[in-house]
């Protein structure tokens, strides 16, 4: 008994020491060193990631700290560290959810790192990170979205890629006699249904509107949106998606599409993940069809960036870790796992057959916005992914869902 | 004058000893309380400025459809976490006999308390899946189209509140195993003479006996319906279009998605109001049977 | 006891109830066994969608391998030691002293007192999330131990001191009449009478308490940011992709970092179940 009571006291005490020696000690000293926060989820990337900065760190004698953190879970985290404790460099997201953080002034101005470099004659996306002709980060890669489909199936079944509205509904029709569900889709994490709300927008308003739509510039009320939700009911009544779809994520909708029990899938070049190896080969990218051949080729293109939070410590070594890393042979390390395309268009992409089928959707594209809850306030964003994920379930309640999202569109907004 | 010290020692030593557990409650815990109660009075998107807008927060949730759902929602939970503590009992009655293996027995019942909740959420979810879930194998050996439970907006609540019973009865489980050894193996004799069996013998003297246990463990279970938010975020991110979505839940959606964090306090503060109608319950009952005793 | 014993006489009924309780043990635990089954599993099975049958092809060393390559899981894993052991220990010893006076000493505003512990405690977490970030980054603690061990010590004070003052409580009066009788102060009565009679509780409530802190996620992403400090929940959710998640890896990995909680419980078992009869029932 004696020794238990012994060995428990010392036990006590030992962990009581290892807790106050932490408690207040800073977790790195002052001296030249850089702080990074990703939130990478490919094992392959953040390996790719790890050796570019172990690199630097090498080369340029610095500490390099690199933390990963969950890709939602980062989300959370990044509202309470770039106020409570900036890193050097962060990753995130271009478009809207980066435009928050600059008008707050939380993200540093690297417009002349930018033109030094001459990097914007090689980033079209760059505008994707620039807030009134300043540029706050730098695009890694573009997620191209459009419909995905097996090669093998549309040639033994002699389909061609569906181009108008009719065509559309008229493959649709063809692959349910080949006992197929048209499109694949898992709405349970909500995003696919609002990406399909993009296309058909994109498609029947054009894109001056749906920009006007997603910077809370006409409501949601508006008629021009019911001509969207019709065509959309439209095609939830011809049976075009995939049954329950809320029950299933995207990854099993992509399975459902390896396995040759849909046709297509509305999705960017993360597909593969949901695609056994064996299968990628197969993988080809079709633009979603024309509803209105008045109104050019638009399409989602959602660009990654990576950024030096203003309150970086070491914002110069920061600034020298970004030229090393935007190198085009660096860059393409770090993507080349992940299957999103380059940013830099000097990029040869051509061993890759996915990115290859990526380069050529964007090619004839009039204009790209970026995905719905990347491009709008987050309120009216996670109302909205609510909304038409009821919508494909219950067309016939439009009016009220466009209702519902509407509020929040005022709330975030103000009155139109 | 020694008297007086020895009566101020007296004095001073319980304050002392409450002193560092009551000022870090009261500096993290009740001082974070009350900020919240105040954030509710602003709109705030978490870290810009906060704008004072009075009661409309509150004024809001009144005409929210999603807040009737999960307040709809959250009567659901306490409805069927009620089952909790019987099924607990139940359990333990079963394992409650001195063979041997029991007691390895009682230790794997109590298993899924241990489990995070993001876990039990993922295995449920396997568990509903309507193509290769065990459910929809059970429904495809009886020849019947299995249901996609995690898709309808009626049985989605019933399906998460049911893998959250799970852990739930394993507690339960415990604190009955617990109240069964210290049974008053008098009366029970006494009942056991009067030919007392089964039901009778449980119902007339065996719980009386429980009353206590049977009473924390409601409580607990209570607290726990109103309170879980987690497994809802695993299982369903509160769809099919917010239809399994709880006040807490939602609080959790308002604060950190849709960064209405003046909202979420509101909806924080009405859950509270909830829950402090069973606290105070709880506490009278506690004081009510101590003063008796 | 009730239920009425099955007697030693009898052993085929005795076997035969064994064998019951065994059978309905099994179906309580099949989400285990599916944990288990897919922490065995490959890749390709599990987005096959075979999540109830045999794996394919066993493949736990290649999930193992993945799980301590793709994060760094002992380092988390260590985290979680340094945060969960300390706030247990001192959760243990703050409510051992308030669930005393609470349950020993009347004074004014005693019970509102009480109250207070249970209602805080109560709360849904996440409300505290922005005053308690702020409060930490004010004290310089963002993103350290500190941060994760004061929080988990205030919020789960307030539990442990309605457990320890039901328990304190629950402890037969002549005790304490004799003591105050022979002169003992307050700090003794604790020292040498209750310490030694609540060490059941105490055993309960740390599996308790120890189970609570290390499942903990929501605070390891508010309070903390770099890999240093992160406990082993962050390990499991890093294994979590942004387009796709290979369960078999998470599954090895989420019976990993179940170990601890499990080896706690079975070594602390005989003490919680008969730490919890005297707490809960004399409620």
């Amino acid at each position: 008994m004696t020794r238990n009571t012994l060995n428990r006291r010392r036990f006590l005490a030992a962990t009581a020491a290892a807790g106050t020696s932490c408690l207040a000690a800073p977790l790195y000293a002052q001296s030249r060193e850089l702080v990074i926060i990703s939130d990478r989820g490919n094992p392959d990337q953040r390996a790719a990631l790890t050796d570019i900065a172990n690199a630097f760190g090498r080369e340029a004698g610095v500490r390099v700290s690199l933390n990963n953190m969950d890709h939602e879970a980062h989300k959370t985290a990044i509202r309470n560290y770039l106020v409570a404790s900036p890193p050097d460099i962060n990753f995130w997201f271009s478009g809207e959810r980066m435009r928050g953080f600059v008008k707050r002034g939380l993200f540093s101005d690297i417009t002349d790192l930018v033109e030094k470099n001459g990097w914007a004659d090689v980033v079209p996306a760059m505008s994707a990170t620039t807030v009134d002709g300043r540029i706050y980060g730098l695009p890694t890669a573009g997620l191209v979205w459009g419909l995905w489909y097996r090669k093998d199936v549309f040639d033994s079944n002699g389909w061609t890629p569906p181009r108008t509205a009719e065509d559309f509904l008229s493959f649709g029709q063809n692959a349910r006699e080949a006992g197929m569900t048209p499109i694949a889709i898992g709405t349970k994490e909500m995003w696919p249904a609002a990406g399909w709300f993009d296309h058909m927008n994109l498609r029947i308003n054009g894109l001056d509107h749906h920009r006007a739509l997603m910077e809370g510039r006409i409501a949601y009320t508006d008629g021009s949106l019911t001509r969207v939700t019709d065509r959309w009911a439209e095609q939830v009544k011809a049976g075009m998606f995939l049954r329950n779809e809320t029950s299933y994520g995207w990854e099993q909708a992509a399975a459902i599409l390896a396995q040759k029990k849909a046709a297509m899938m509305d999705l960017a070049g993360f597909i593969i993940y949901g695609f056994p190896e064996a299968d990628r080969a197969q993988l080809r990218l079709a633009p979603f069809p024309t509803y209105d051949t008045g109104i050019g080729r638009y399409e989602d293109f959602s660009v990654d960036s990576i950024h030096i939070p203003s309150g970086a410590k070491n914002p110069e070594v920061a600034r020298d870790f970004l030229t090393y890393f935007y190198q085009p042979d660096r860059l393409w390390e770090y993507l080349k796992p992940d299957g999103n395309l380059p940013a830099r268009t000097d990029i040869d992409v051509s061993s890759d057959p996915i990115m290859v089928e990526s380069r050529k959707g964007l090619v004839g594209v009039d204009g790209t916005s970026q995905y719905f809850d990347r491009d709008t306030d987050p309120d009216v964003a996670q109302a909205g992914l609510k909304g038409f994920q009821e919508f494909m379930v219950r067309p016939e309640r439009a009016s009220d869902i466009l209702a519902g999202i509407e509020r929040a569109r005022a709330r975030a907004y103000g009155p139109l | 004058m020694l008297r007086t010290r020895r009566s101020l020692r007296h004095r001073a030593t319980p304050a002392l000893l409450l002193a560092p557990g009551l000022l870090l409650f009261l500096v993290v815990i009740v001082f974070s309380a009350l900020r919240t109660f105040w954030i509710s009075l602003h709109a705030w998107d978490g870290f810009g400025p906060m704008t004072w807008v009075g009661l409309s927060n509150y004024a809001e949730l009144w005409g929210d459809p999603q807040f009737w759902v999960s307040l709809r929602n959250n009567v659901i939970w306490l409805a069927v976490f009620l089952l909790a503590p019987p099924m607990g009992l139940a359990i333990a009655l079963l394992v409650n006999q001195k063979i041997r293996t029991m007691r390895l027995a009682k230790s794997l019942f109590f298993m899924p308390l241990v489990l995070s909740t993001v876990t039990v959420g993922v295995i449920f979810v396997w568990f509903y899946d309507p193509s290769y879930g065990l459910l929809a194998l059970l429904f495809h050996a009886f020849g019947a189209s299995p249901p996609a439970v995690l898709s309808s907006d009626t049985w989605v609540t019933f399906a998460v509140v049911f893998a959250a019973l799970w852990p739930q009865v394993a507690f339960c489980m415990i604190l009955f195993l617990a109240g069964l050894n210290t049974l008053d193996e008098e009366i029970i004799g006494a009942g056991r003479v009067d030919n007392a069996r089964g039901w009778q013998m449980l119902r007339h003297i065996v719980l009386p006996q429980l009353r206590q246990v049977a009473f924390i463990a409601l409580a607990i279970s209570m607290i726990g319906a109103l309170r879980s938010f987690d497994i809802i975020a695993v299982m369903t991110s509160g769809g099919p279009f917010g239809s399994s979505t709880n006040l807490a839940y939602q609080m959790y959606q308002e604060s950190l998605f849709s960064y209405r964090f003046g909202y979420g306090a509101a909806l924080a503060t009405v859950l509270f109001a909830i829950m402090m109608v069973f606290i105070v319950w709880y506490l009278l009952r506690l004081l009510r049977d101590e003063r008796s005793a | 006891m009730y239920p009425r014993q099955i007697p030693e006489t009898r052993p085929v009924a005795r076997l035969a109830y064994a064998a019951c309780v065994w059978i309905v043990l099994a179906v309580w635990l099949l989400p285990v066994f599916a944990i288990m089954l897919t922490a065995l599993r490959t890749l390709e099975d599990v987005m096959a969608g075979n999540y109830w049958g045999w794996p394919d092809r066993i493949n736990l060393w290649g999930n193992l391998v993945a799980v301590f390559t793709q994060t760094d899981m002992l380092r988390y894993f260590l985290n979680s030691l340094i945060i969960t052991l300390p706030s247990t220990a001192l959760v243990l010893i703050l409510s051992t002293m308030t669930g005393y006076v609470l349950a020993r000493h009347r004074f004014p505003g005693a019970t509102l007192l009480f109250a207070t512990f249970i209602a805080g405690n109560f709360m849904p977490q996440q409300v505290f999330m922005i005053p308690v970030r702020d409060l930490m980054v004010s004290l310089g603690l963002y993103d350290t131990f500190g941060a994760l061990i004061i929080f988990h010590v205030a919020f789960q004070t307030g539990f442990a001191t309605l457990f320890m003052r039901n328990f304190i409580a629950a402890l037969p009066n002549e005790l304490f009449q004799a003591a105050r009788a022979e002169g003992a102060s307050p700090g003794q009565v604790l020292v040498q009478i209750v310490v030694p009679l609540v060490r059941p509780a105490l055993a309960a409530l740390s599996i308790l308490l120890f189970t609570f802190i290390w499942n903990d996620y929501f605070w390891a992403i508010v309070l903390t940011q770099t890999d240093a400090v992160k406990p082993v929940t962050a390990g499991l959710a890093n294994l979590r992709g942004e387009w796709a998640s290979s369960w078999n890896v998470i599954s090895a990995a989420t019976l990993f970092v179940a170990i601890p909680p499990v080896v706690m419980f079975f070594l602390m078992q005989r003490h919680f179940v008969a730490g919890l009869t005297m707490g809960a029932v004399k409620g």
